[in-house]
C-alpha cells in the first residue's frame, strides 16, 4: 500500500524513481521462448490481417520489463507504415483494457497482455496476449482426482491456462470419468467447478459468484489441488457485514474504477437513479486506482459505491475509512426487506437486466416507503435505532423540518451567509456538524485592501515557494 | 374478586399525593414475588390462600419453571387505609384512599437491568431481606442503585418461619440478627448519603422495617404490636413502638421499663422486643407445630383475637400454622401501612427528585412541571422501557408520566436518547394511539393519564428503541438516560439453520433488544450476528426468546466469548511520528495511561463529553491531577465521542492546527474502535498531540491525508506504551453451607478466581452454617461455573456473579510464545485478521 502514490505527489521526480515490488514471474532469455510466450506470431498475423495502422501494446506492471523486445520483434513483423506504442500501467485495474489511454496516441486496435478479466470493450478491438503458462497435465488430472466428488463438472480457468484448456478437460474426463464442460456462459451452474489457476481475484470472485457450487482447484505453479469452496461462506459474510454498513449510509459516492467495461456508463446511470429513488445522496467521482488517502477526503460520503470490472469490485475495505461495496451490493441494501440468499451478481450487464426487470415493482414500493418517511430504521452496526437523513424528496423534505419553526435552531442562524438550500445538500450538513468550517468570512468588519498580487503556478510548488533554497 | 374498579384507579390519578409508586428489589430468591402476592391478594386479585404460592407477578411459562423472576411487571393497586393509620402519614394527603403502583422486579444478577428501569419510574422501593442469608451482592446492588436515583427504601425481613422451624433458634438469637442485618442495610445507606433524600435509614422503631414470611403470608411492622400494647400499658403509639426495639426490658414483677438487662437482682431479663413482638409468634408456633395442643389453642387463638372458620380449625400442621398466622398478622396490611406511610408520594417525591432526573435548567417549564407534579402542566413522559404485547413484534411503551397529562391524540414530541434541544435528530413529532394501565398480566384501557403515574403507550414503539422522552414542550430537554449496573460482557454469535430465514433473524434481533434494557445486538466485522448480555443465563434466557418468540426460525448459538479491551500501561517510550502519505504532514503523539479513576469517572459520565469545558478542566484538575490548559484543550472522546480515550491537542503554535482537528477525532474514533493489538476497543488511553507538522496548502492536510495518518500515529503510539489487554472480571458470590466451603475453594481455583475473604474472615451468618465467599472471577472462565458448583456441592450452593471491573492481563501482547499470543491469535483469527501483530515500523515513521 505504502508503495502507491497519490496524484498530488511532491514532485514529478519521484514518481519517475518511485520503485514498484514487483516479481518478474520468470526470466524468458531466449527469443524462441519469447515468441511462444507472447505468441508473437499471431499477433503480428492479428494486426496484419485487421490493417491496423496504430496499435497500442498494454503492459501491467509485472511484464513492463518485456516490452522492448516485444515491441522489436512486433515491429520487425508487421513491417512500415505501421506504429507500435507502449502504454504504462492504467490508472485502473491492469486486467482491464484501457482504450481511454489508447485513444491517446489515436490507435485503432490495442495489444494486451498479461492477466485479463475478459470484460466486453466497445470502443476499439483487442488482441489479448496473457502469456502461455504450462501446466503439468497429467499431474493436475492426478491430483483433481483425487480430491474432486462429484458426478458433473465445470472447467474454469486462468486466462494464462486458456491454450491447455481443452487437453486438461480431455486428460479430466478420463481420470475422473465424468462429464464434464469447459463452457465459459455461466448460465448453466453445474454443482461442481474445477478451477485451473492461483490464488487470485479470480477465483475470489467465481467463488463468491458460485457459492453453491463446489469449487475444486489446481495451482500448476504450486502442483496442488484443492477444496476452496470452505472459505466462500467466510468471505461472503463479510460482504454482509459491508452492505449492513451500507444500510445506513445516506452519502453515497460512485467510484469510477473502470473505463473499459461496455456498460459501466448505463450502469453508472442507472445507479444514481436508484440513489436518487431512495432518497440518497449521490456523488459521482473518478480518482482512477484507489487508496485510503483519495477517499479519506471525501469526509462527507458514507460508502462508496464501486464500478469496476468484475475482478476489481472486491475491495477489502479494511484500510478504508469508508466501506466500498459492488453496484449488487447496493442493491440489496436499498431493499427494505432484509435479504441475503447468498446470491451475488457481478457482471454489469446481468445486474442491468435483473433490475430492468425488477423495475415495475420498485414503483410501489417507494410509495409504501413514504408512508411514513422519518420512522426510524434499526441499524444491525450499532443496534440502535437510527434516522435515516432523506435527499431529493422535496416535498417531504420540507415537511419533515421542524427546525424551520424554531428560531434557535442553528440552521437559521448561518443562513445568511452560507446561501445554500440547506434542506437538501449533504455537503452543507456535513459542514454544519464540523468544527472547522473555514477562515472566518467578516463580512463588512475589516476595510477594504489594496489588492495584492498572489500565487502562480501549480500546488506542489508555487512560484514564489521556496525561494530560499 | 377484585375489590376495586379501573374507575377507581383513574379517579386516584388524579390526587398525586395519594399515589404511592414503588419497587420491590432484593436479592435472588429472598422472595419478593412471593412478598408481592401478599399485597396482590389484599387488593383481591388474587385469592387469599394462593398467596405466597401463586407468584402472580410471574407472567412468562419460564418465569414459572424457573422460580425466578425475569422481566419486571407492573400493577396498578387501589387501597383504603384506617381511620387511625392517617395520623401517621406524615406527608399531605388527599383522602384515605391511595394507589399503589407497584412493580415486581427481578433478583437474578443477569437481570439487574430490569431493576434499573424499574427503580426509574419509581419513587420508593421495598427492599426484601432473608433472615437466614441477610444482606448479599445483590441486595447492595439494587439498593445501591436506588438510592443513586433518590429512591427512598423500607426493608422487609423475609422468611422469618424458617428461622423458626428450620433453624429453631431463640428468640434473642434470632433478635440480634434481626439487628445485625438492619445494621447491613443501614451501613450500605449511609454510604451512599445524599442530602436531597435526606436520612434514609431505616429503623424498626420507625415503623420502616417489616418482619414477615412472605410464603405464609404473614408480617408485622412494630406499628401493629405498638398499637395492640399501647392501650394495655396505657402510653402513646409512637412511645410504644420505641420501647419494643433496642435494650428496653420490662421487669414483669415491679412492671417497670428499664434499659438495663437484669433485673435487681441481678436476674436477666427478656428483652420487650422478644417478650412482647416473638414471644405471641413463638407461642403459636410452638403450639401448632411443636407441640400441638388442640385442647389448649382455641384459647390462646381467643386471647390474640384470632378467629378461625369451621373447616379452618379442622386443619393441621404446616396449614393450620398458615392459617392462624395470616389472621394474626395479615403481611398485606402491615406492607401496605408500612408503604403509605413511609414511601414519598409521587408529589412529595418529584420535588426532589427532579435535579437528578432532567437534564435541562431546572427553572424551564418542563422541570417546574416535574418538580410540581403538575398535570395541566407540559407533558414529560420517560419511558423506561418496553413491554411485550400480544400482537408479534408490538410493543408498549413502559413508563411514567412526570408531568402534564397524556392522552391519545394530539401529536407529541418523541425524544430519543441522543436529541439535543433545538436539534432535530433523534426527534419524533407524533400521536400517542391508546394509554393503557398496566395491571400485570393484563392491561385496562385508559382515557388518559395524569403527571405522577405509571403508564403503557401505544404506538409510539417504532421510534424509540429502549427508552426515551416524550413531551410537548419545544424547549424540554431529554430526561437523563439510565446508567446500568451490569454491563454486556458475554457475547454469542447467532445464525440462523436456513439462509432464507436471514430476514426473520434480524427483525428478531430488533425485537430482542427492544424488549429488554441491557441486551445488545450487532453485526460483526465478520458477518455474525452477536447478542452481548450480562451473563449466561441472560443469554440463554434471550436465546430461547429470539428462538420462540421474536424470530421465530430455528437457530445455531456459538458457544460465548468475552469481548476484550485494549490499553496502555506506560507512557510510549519515544515520541510516535506518523506521515501523512504525501509525506508533507507529520504527527508526534504519545499515548499514556488514562488512570482507573478518570477512566472509571468517564464511563460513569461524571466527566463527561457533553459538559461545559471550563467545569470539566476545573474537575480534571481539581480530581485527576490535570494541567488546567491541558484540560481545556481535550479535543474529543472516543470511540462514538463518549468513550473512555482522550485526544489532547498539546501543540504549541502550530498554524492550521485547528483545520485538522476533525481529521484528528475521525482518526481517533477509526484508531480507538480497532486497536492495535487484536482489534479491540480502547480503553483508558490519554493521546498527547505534541507537535505537528502541517503543509500550507489545504488541499494537502485535508481529511484523505491526516487522517490515516492519526491512525498510523496512534497504533505506534499504543505498540511503544506497553500495549495491554484487559478482561472482564466478575465479583462472584458464593453461599454455601460450612462442609462445601472445600469443594468451593476447589471449584473457584481452576478458573483463577482471587479469592477475596478468607476461610477466617468469611462472613457467617448468625444462627446457621452457610458461609459466604467472594471472589473475583475472570468472564471468560466463568462459562459453567453455576453447573459445575452445583455439581461439586450436590445442588446446594448458587453462585451469583456482577461485572466488577476490567482488569488488565498481566503479559504483554507483544511477547512471543507463551498464552498471551496464543489469545491474540485466536481473536485475530476470529476477526479474519492476519494472525501476528502488525510491526511497529508499520505505523512509525522515521524522519
Amino acid at each position: 500500500m505504502s508503495a502507491e502514490n497519490t496524484a498530488f505527489s511532491t514532485s514529478g521526480a519521484d514518481a519517475i524513481a518511485r520503485t514498484i515490488d514487483v516479481q518478474p514471474e520468470r526470466t524468458i532469455t531466449s527469443p524462441s521462448e519469447l515468441d511462444d510466450f507472447y505468441e508473437i506470431e499471431r499477433t503480428i498475423a492479428e494486426i496484419l490481417t485487421g490493417d491496423y495502422k496504430r496499435v497500442a501494446l498494454q503492459f501491467p506492471d509485472e511484464l513492463l520489463h518485456d516490452s522492448v523486445p516485444i515491441y522489436r520483434r512486433l515491429k520487425a513483423g508487421i513491417g512500415l507504415g505501421r506504429e507500435l506504442y507502449v502504454l504504462a500501467d492504467t490508472s485502473y485495474g491492469s486486467c482491464c483494457v484501457d482504450e481511454v489511454a489508447a485513444q491517446h496516441v489515436d490507435a485503432d486496435a490495442m495489444v494486451h497482455y498479461g492477466h485479463a478479466c475478459m470484460s466486453q470493450t466497445s470502443r476499439l478491438p483487442v488482441i489479448y496476449v496473457f502469456g502461455k503458462k504450462p501446466v503439468d497435465v497429467h499431474d493436475c488430472s492426478h491430483l483433481l482426482s483425487g480430491v474432486f466428488e462429484g458426478t458433473v463438472a465445470l472447467l474454469r480457468y486462468d486466462v494464462a491456462y486458456a491454450h491447455q484448456a481443452e487437453s486438461i478437460a480431455a486428460a479430466l474426463r478420463e481420470a475422473l470419468k465424468i462429464p464434464i464442460s469447459t463452457s465459459q456462459t455461466s448460465d448453466m451452474v453445474p454443482e461442481n467447478i474445477i478451477y485451473i489457476g492461483g490464488e487470485s481475484l479470480g477465483l475470489t470472485n467465481l467463488l463468491i459468484t458460485h457459492s453453491a457450487c463446489s469449487v475444486y482447484s489446481y495451482d500448476p505453479s504450486t502442483k496442488a489441488a484443492r477444496l476452496e469452496s470452505s472459505r466462500t461462506n467466510r468471505l461472503l459474510m463479510r460482504r454482509y457485514a459491508t452492505v449492513q454498513k451500507a444500510r445506513d449510509a445516506d452519502v453515497f459516492g460512485i467510484l469510477v474504477g473502470t473505463l473499459g467495461v461496455a456498460s459501466y456508463l448505463p450502469l453508472i446511470k442507472h445507479l444514481r437513479a436508484l440513489l436518487a429513488r431512495a432518497h440518497k445522496k449521490s456523488y459521482t467521482i473518478s480518482v482512477g486506482k484507489l487508496n485510503p488517502s483519495k477517499l479519506a477526503n471525501f469526509m462527507e460520503i458514507e460508502c462508496f459505491v464501486l464500478v469496476a470490472c468484475p475482478e476489481n469490485s472486491l475491495v477489502e475495505a479494511r484500510d478504508f475509512l469508508r466501506p466500498i461495496i459492488t453496484p449488487y451490493e447496493l442493491e440489496v441494501a436499498l431493499q427494505a426487506e432484509q435479504s441475503w440468499t447468498g446470491r451475488y451478481v457481478l457482471d454489469f450487464e446481468k445486474l442491468l437486466a435483473e433490475s430492468a426487470a425488477a423495475n415495475p415493482d420498485a414503483a410501489p414500493e417507494s410509495q409504501q416507503d413514504s408512508d411514513d418517511p422519518d420512522q426510524p430504521v434499526f441499524s444491525l452496526i450499532t443496534g440502535k435505532y437510527r434516522h435515516a437523513k432523506r435527499f431529493g424528496g422535496a416535498d417531504k423534505g420540507k415537511e419533515a423540518l421542524p427546525a424551520d419553526a424554531e428560531p434557535s435552531s442553528s440552521v437559521a442562524l448561518r443562513s445568511q451567509d452560507t446561501a445554500v438550500a440547506l434542506a437538501d445538500s449533504a455537503a452543507a450538513l456535513f459542514l454544519q456538524e464540523r468544527t472547522f468550517r473555514g477562515l472566518e468570512a467578516r463580512v463588512g468588519e475589516d476595510a477594504p485592501s489594496v489588492l495584492e498580487q498572489g500565487r502562480s503556478g501549480i500546488a506542489r510548488g508555487y512560484a514564489d515557494d521556496h525561494r530560499t533554497k | 374478586m377484585v375489590n376495586f374498579t379501573v374507575e377507581e384507579v383513574r379517579s386516584l390519578m388524579d390526587r398525586p399525593t395519594n399515589i404511592r409508586n414503588m419497587s420491590v428489589i432484593a436479592h435472588v430468591d429472598h422472595g419478593k414475588s412471593t412478598l408481592t402476592d401478599s399485597l396482590v391478594s389484599k387488593a383481591g386479585i388474587i385469592a387469599h390462600n394462593n398467596a405466597g404460592s401463586a407468584r402472580y407477578t410471574d407472567t412468562r411459562a419460564d418465569e414459572k419453571e424457573r422460580g425466578i423472576t425475569i422481566k419486571s411487571t407492573a400493577l396498578s393497586m387501589y387501597f383504603e387505609l384506617g381511620k387511625d393509620d392517617m395520623s401517621a402519614v406524615k406527608q399531605k394527603t388527599d383522602g384515605s384512599s391511595f394507589l399503589v403502583n407497584l412493580i415486581d422486579s427481578p433478583g437474578h444478577v443477569d437481570f439487574s437491568s430490569e431493576v434499573t428501569a424499574a427503580l426509574r419510574v419509581t419513587d420508593g422501593a421495598l427492599v426484601v431481606v432473608d433472615t437466614v442469608e441477610g444482606v448479599c451482592v445483590q441486595t447492595e446492588t439494587v439498593l445501591r442503585q436506588a438510592l443513586a436515583e433518590r429512591i427512598k427504601p423500607v426493608v422487609v425481613i423475609n422468611k422469618v418461619d424458617r428461622a423458626l422451624l428450620e433453624l429453631q433458634i431463640s428468640p434473642e438469637v434470632l433478635y440480634q440478627s434481626f439487628c445485625r442485618t438492619i445494621e447491613s442495610v443501614n451501613v450500605i445507606i449511609s454510604t451512599y448519603h445524599d442530602a436531597a433524600l435526606g436520612d434514609v435509614q431505616v429503623y424498626p422503631d420507625q415503623g420502616t422495617v417489616a418482619f414477615g414470611s412472605g410464603l405464609h403470608g404473614w408480617g408485622f411492622t412494630l406499628r401493629q404490636f405498638a398499637a395492640r400494647y399501647a392501650k394495655k400499658f396505657g402510653v402513646d403509639r409512637d412511645k410504644m413502638m420505641k420501647k419494643l426495639w433496642g435494650d428496653n426490658y420490662f421487669n414483669p414483677a415491679t412492671k417497670k421499663w428499664t434499659t438495663v438487662g437484669y433485673d435487681a437482682n441481678g436476674k436477666a431479663l427478656e428483652r420487650a422486643f422478644n417478650m412482647f413482638v416473638l414471644g405471641p409468634i413463638y407461642k403459636i408456633f410452638d403450639a401448632v407445630m411443636f407441640h400441638p395442643d388442640p385442647e389448649a389453642l382455641p384459647g390462646m387463638l381467643e386471647k390474640l383475637g384470632i378467629k378461625l372458620d369451621e373447616n379452618e380449625r379442622d386443619l393441621e400442621g404446616k396449614a393450620l400454622l398458615k392459617v392462624t398466622m395470616r389472621k394474626f398478622l395479615p403481611a398485606g396490611d402491615s406492607l401496605l401501612e408500612m408503604i403509605v406511610i413511609h414511601l414519598p408520594s409521587a408529589a412529595t417525591a418529584q420535588a426532589y427528585r427532579v435535579d437528578t432526573l432532567y437534564e435541562g435548567p431546572m427553572d424551564d417549564e418542563s422541570a417546574i412541571g416535574i418538580r410540581t407534579c403538575d398535570p395541566r402542566g407540559p407533558l414529560v413522559v420517560y419511558v423506561s422501557k418496553m413491554v411485550p404485547t400480544s400482537d408479534k413484534g408490538r410493543f408498549y411503551a413502559f413508563g411514567r408520566v412526570f408531568s402534564g397529562t397524556v392522552r391519545a391524540g394530539p401529536k407529541v414530541r418523541i425524544q430519543g436518547p441522543n436529541y439535543v434541544p433545538g436539534k432535530k435528530h433523534d426527534l419524533f413529532v407524533k400521536s400517542i394511539q391508546r394509554t393503557v394501565l398496566m395491571m400485570g398480566r393484563t392491561v385496562e384501557a385508559l382515557e388518559d393519564c395524569p403527571a405522577g403515574n405509571i403508564v403503557g403507550l401505544v404506538g409510539i414503539d417504532q421510534f424509540l428503541l429502549k427508552s426515551g422522552t416524550i413531551t410537548t414542550s419545544e424547549s424540554a430537554h431529554n430526561m437523563r438516560v439510565m446508567r446500568f449496573s451490569v454491563a454486556a460482557v458475554v457475547q454469542v454469535a447467532v445464525e440462523v439453520k436456513n439462509p432464507a430465514d436471514l430476514p426473520k433473524l434480524v427483525e428478531g434481533l430488533k425485537r430482542l433488544s427492544k424488549s429488554d434494557p441491557c441486551v445488545q445486538t450487532w453485526i460483526s466485522e465478520t458477518g455474525e450476528h452477536i447478542v452481548a448480555g450480562a451473563g449466561e443465563l441472560h443469554i440463554e434466557i434471550c436465546m430461547k426468546d429470539l428462538e420462540e418468540d421474536h424470530a421465530c426460525v430455528p437457530l445455531k448459538v456459538s458457544r460465548p466469548v468475552v469481548p476484550y479491551r485494549e490499553t496502555v500501561t506506560a507512557e510510549s517510550s519515544i515520541v510516535a511520528l506518523a506521515k501523512s502519505q504525501n509525506k508533507h504532514n507529520r504527527l508526534y503523539l504519545k499515548a499514556m495511561p488514562l488512570g482507573d479513576e478518570l477512566t472509571l469517572a468517564i464511563e460513569d459520565g461524571r466527566i463527561d463529553p457533553r459538559q461545559d469545558f471550563k467545569i470539566r478542566a476545573r474537575a480534571l484538575a481539581d480530581e485527576y491531577g490535570w494541567d488546567v490548559t491541558d484540560a481545556r484543550k481535550i479535543w474529543a472522546f472516543g470511540p462514538d465521542g463518549t468513550g473512555a480515550n482522550l485526544f489532547v491537542d498539546g501543540t504549541k503554535g502550530v498554524t492550521y492546527i485547528q483545520e485538522i482537528k476533525d481529521s484528528c477525532i475521525a482518526g481517533l474514533e477509526w484508531a480507538t474502535k480497532e486497536g492495535v493489538c487484536a482489534e479491540e476497543i480502547v480503553r483508558g488511553v490519554r493521546f498527547n498531540l505534541i507537535d505537528a507538522v502541517l503543509h500550507g496548502d489545504a488541499i494537502h492536510r485535508g481529511g484523505g491525508q491526516v487522517i490515516p495518518a492519526v491512525r498510523r500515529v496512534i497504533n505506534a503510539a499504543c505498540l511503544l506504551a506497553e500495549p495491554a489487554l484487559m478482561e472482564p472480571i466478575y465479583l462472584v458470590e458464593i453461599q454455601c453451607p460450612e462442609a462445601s466451603v472445600g469443594d468451593v475453594y476447589s471449584c473457584l481455583n481452576k478458573r483463577r478466581a482471587q479469592i477475596l475473604s478468607d476461610r477466617d474472615s468469611e462472613e457467617r451468618r448468625p444462627g446457621t452454617s452457610m458461609f459466604t465467599i467472594k471472589a473475583y472471577v475472570p468472564v471468560s472462565e466463568s462459562f459453567g461455573l453455576t453447573d459445575h458448583l452445583r455439581a461439586a456441592t450436590h445442588g446446594q450452593v448458587f453462585p451469583q456473579s456482577v461485572f466488577d471491573h476490567w482488569e488488565v492481563l498481566p503479559a504483554s501482547p507483544l511477547e512471543k510464545g507463551g498464552k498471551m499470543e496464543e489469545l491474540i491469535t485466536k481473536i485475530r483469527v476470529r476477526k479474519g485478521l492476519n494472525p501476528v501483530i502488525p510491526a511497529l515500523d508499520q505505523y512509525l515513521d522515521r524522519l
